[in-house]
């Protein structure tokens, strides 16, 4: 398998020079005017929250609750770590928008043909060996970019070598763990991050449930039912045969008269 | 001409012709513009009244279906059979009602059949689409004879008749087995919600919630559909068959609420009925509409035999049950999702015109096939509608 790749977004170095943003609208060609909130044409955004620049992007979780929802299978997670969307499969369903508990996946609402778009952690370009290009943007490395295990020891290290560091790297447990991890020197609830609804559990384990159940209710349900008919019909005989046999005796009489 | 136009103009047809109208263009605004111009749904709220009234409402009122063919089929239940083909049409018109919603709802409409072969078995939605569409087909197979036997050919007819008489009794079941999947799997829809959905509607057996709730109020809105027929399509039948689909109705109703109270407490979230919040409201007139309200009506010997009086009780079920779908399916999500969504008119009237052809193909249906059991006395007077008929069965 593939090396699992990664980005961190380091809250505290960020100085919100929105060139992340840029370097991703040009990449996509949209126009490179800031936009407040993630967009169809805005991948990655950066917010002001608490005297803080907090990134928003998608976090590529490793098991997605987007890429579970999905009835026709258009999302998925790739080997080396991004969450990508198969255009060509979509239905525009929009049932991934309901389920990311982190709501980054965004709509085409103006379209005719409209699709959903989210980062794909230039999914291309990691795949080619280079690396996503607000990573490549970042003059200050508040994102950097790597394998997934070494960024992990990464932010360890700037953690403990740094006290003002809130000791939490956010992504790393979130909802079973993400490809994109956060540090920083303002505790997260603070910045406006959610705890993730399932604390540690992934998303998936909400639905896995209901959904393993299915065979079962099938299996027991047929059999319940099916006894329920077939004592439905037996009764229906014994009822049919009763009432032949208190006929038979007057059947007799009546021929005989 | 004008004094014939003048009379052709009742009430009704301007209704419909106003629905049609505006529904039409709704429409066109859908299907030739967009979402943006014909919806006020947005990336907080990316699903609103298509879901909500479209789909969950209408899978959940076309409940009935399933529910009088395992009582009379498979349970034994003859005493059911005169309404069993009416309930068998409102399910099959209500899911194909939602077949088209789903049309308007997906943004790439013309890829509707990709459930179909591209599979996600971890998807709730996918089993719910899959279920959906067998389901359907399961309907239209469970509704043919009522078309077939009036087929010309004598021959064809009763091969096809005697075909479908052999296998039936396995399509019932499998088609009990279906609807409760998918009527559940709504409700698990937003299982996957955790966080979004308010406290006071999530709960891990939300899918438990939606099936126990959706049989009562597919009861009441056959009650009320037959209700109407004998009202105006001189449709005659027992009234005390309904009588009993009230007490049914009531007892379904009482172990629903039963089940919600009891995943209220065990969730903890009933504290947060009693928050001045919106949303304590919506829960409220909820409570108030679905289960207490018509338990307590239909309680009374006086509502269940007076049918008037059960007709509005039922009404107030299928109110109640409309407001709990659109409860979890929008106002449940608001405060998560800091929007505020009030869907646009063209939503409402793209759905009024779907439900409204669905009205109108039942009324049809009522007129022109043996839906209800034929009586040998035609055009009895109106008050012998409610006179028992001795609960002569239908054959079906």
């Amino acid at each position: 398998m593939a090396t699992r790749k990664a980005m961190l977004i380091d809250i505290k170095l960020c100085i919100g020079c929105l060139s992340c943003e840029t370097a991703c609208k040009q990449l996509h060609g949209f126009s490179t005017d800031p936009e407040p909130t993630l967009s169809d044409t805005a991948f990655t955004v950066v917010e002001s929250r608490g005297g803080k620049f907090v990134r928003k992007v998608c976090l590529h979780c490793e098991e997605p609750a987007c890429s579970s929802a999905c009835p026709v299978g258009a999302i998925s997670k790739s080997g080396l770590g991004p969450v990508v969307y198969n255009a060509d499969k979509c239905i525009g369903c929009r049932y991934c928008m309901l389920a990311c508990p982190y709501s980054v996946p965004r709509y085409q609402w103006t379209k005719l043909a409209p699709f959903v778009k989210k980062c794909d952690l230039c999914a291309e370009r990691i795949k080619a060996g280079g690396q996503p290009a607000c990573t490549e943007a970042c003059p200050v490395q508040a994102s950097i970019f790597g394998n997934r295990d070494e960024l992990m020891a990464a932010a360890w290290k700037r953690i403990r070598s740094d006290s003002s560091y809130v000791p939490r790297i956010y992504g790393l447990e979130e909802a079973g763990g993400a490809s994109v991890f956060f540090v920083s020197d303002i505790p997260f609830e603070n910045l406006g991050f959610k705890p993730a609804p399932t604390g540690n559990q992934p998303m998936p384990t909400l639905t896995a449930s209901a959904l393993g159940d299915s065979p079962k209710v099938v299996i027991m349900g047929g059999t319940i039912l099916s006894a329920l008919y077939w004592v439905t019909q037996r009764r229906r005989e014994v009822a049919l045969a009763e009432a032949e046999e208190t006929d038979a005796p007057n059947k007799i009489s009546d021929e005989r008269s | 001409m004008v004094a014939r136009i003048k009379s052709a103009l009742t009430l009704w047809r301007v209704i419909v012709a106003i629905i049609f109208g505006a529904g039409i263009y709704a429409t066109y605004v859908r299907f030739l513009v967009g979402f943006r111009a014909s919806t006020n749904l947005s990336d907080q709220m990316p699903w609103g009244l298509w879901v909500g009234l479209g789909t969950l409402c209408g899978i959940g009122l076309s409940a009935a279906g399933f529910g009088i063919s395992a009582a009379v089929y498979l349970l034994g239940m003859e005493r059911y059979r005169p309404i069993l083909r009416a309930s068998i049409l409102i399910s099959f018109l209500g899911y194909m009602t939602v077949c088209v919603g789903y049309l308007y709802e997906i943004g790439l409409p013309w890829r509707f059949w990709h459930p179909i072969v591209m599979w996600n078995r971890a998807s709730v939605l996918f089993d719910v689409c899959v279920c959906i569409m067998t389901y359907t087909t399961v309907l239209t197979f469970e509704f043919a004879p009522a078309v077939i036997e009036k087929l010309p050919w004598k021959r064809l007819r009763e091969t096809i008749l005697h075909f479908h008489r052999k296998i039936l009794i396995g399509v019932v079941l499998a088609g009990v087995l279906l609807s409760s999947m998918h009527q559940s799997y709504l409700g698990g829809l937003y299982l996957i919600a955790r966080g979004k959905v308010h406290p006071l509607w999530y709960s891990q057996y939300m899918h438990a919630m939606f099936y126990l709730s959706a049989i009562p109020a597919g009861l009441a809105l056959v009650v009320m559909a037959i209700y109407l027929s004998m009202r105006s399509l001189n449709v005659h039948i027992d009234f005390s068959i309904l009588s009993d689909c009230g007490r049914m109705i009531q007892l379904l109703l009482i172990v629903f609420v039963f089940f919600r109270v009891l995943d209220l407490v065990a969730n903890g979230a009933w504290g947060y009925a009693f928050q001045r919040t919106s949303e304590a409201g919506y829960f409220w007139l909820e409570m108030a509409l679905l289960p207490a309200i018509p338990i307590f009506l239909l309680s009374h010997q006086s509502v269940r035999s007076n049918p008037e009086r059960l007709y509005w009780s039922c009404a107030i079920v299928v109110a109640g049950f409309m407001v709990n779908r659109l409860n979890v399916s929008i106002n449940a999500l608001q405060s998560a999702m800091g929007t505020h969504y009030v869907p646009k008119w063209t939503e409402l009237a793209s759905s009024v015109l779907v439900i409204a052809a669905g009205v109108i193909a039942f009324r049809y249906a009522v007129i022109h096939l043996d839906i209800f059991p034929k009586l040998p006395k035609a055009g009895a007077k109106p008050f012998t509608r409610w006179m028992s008929n001795g609960g002569l069965p239908a054959q079906a």
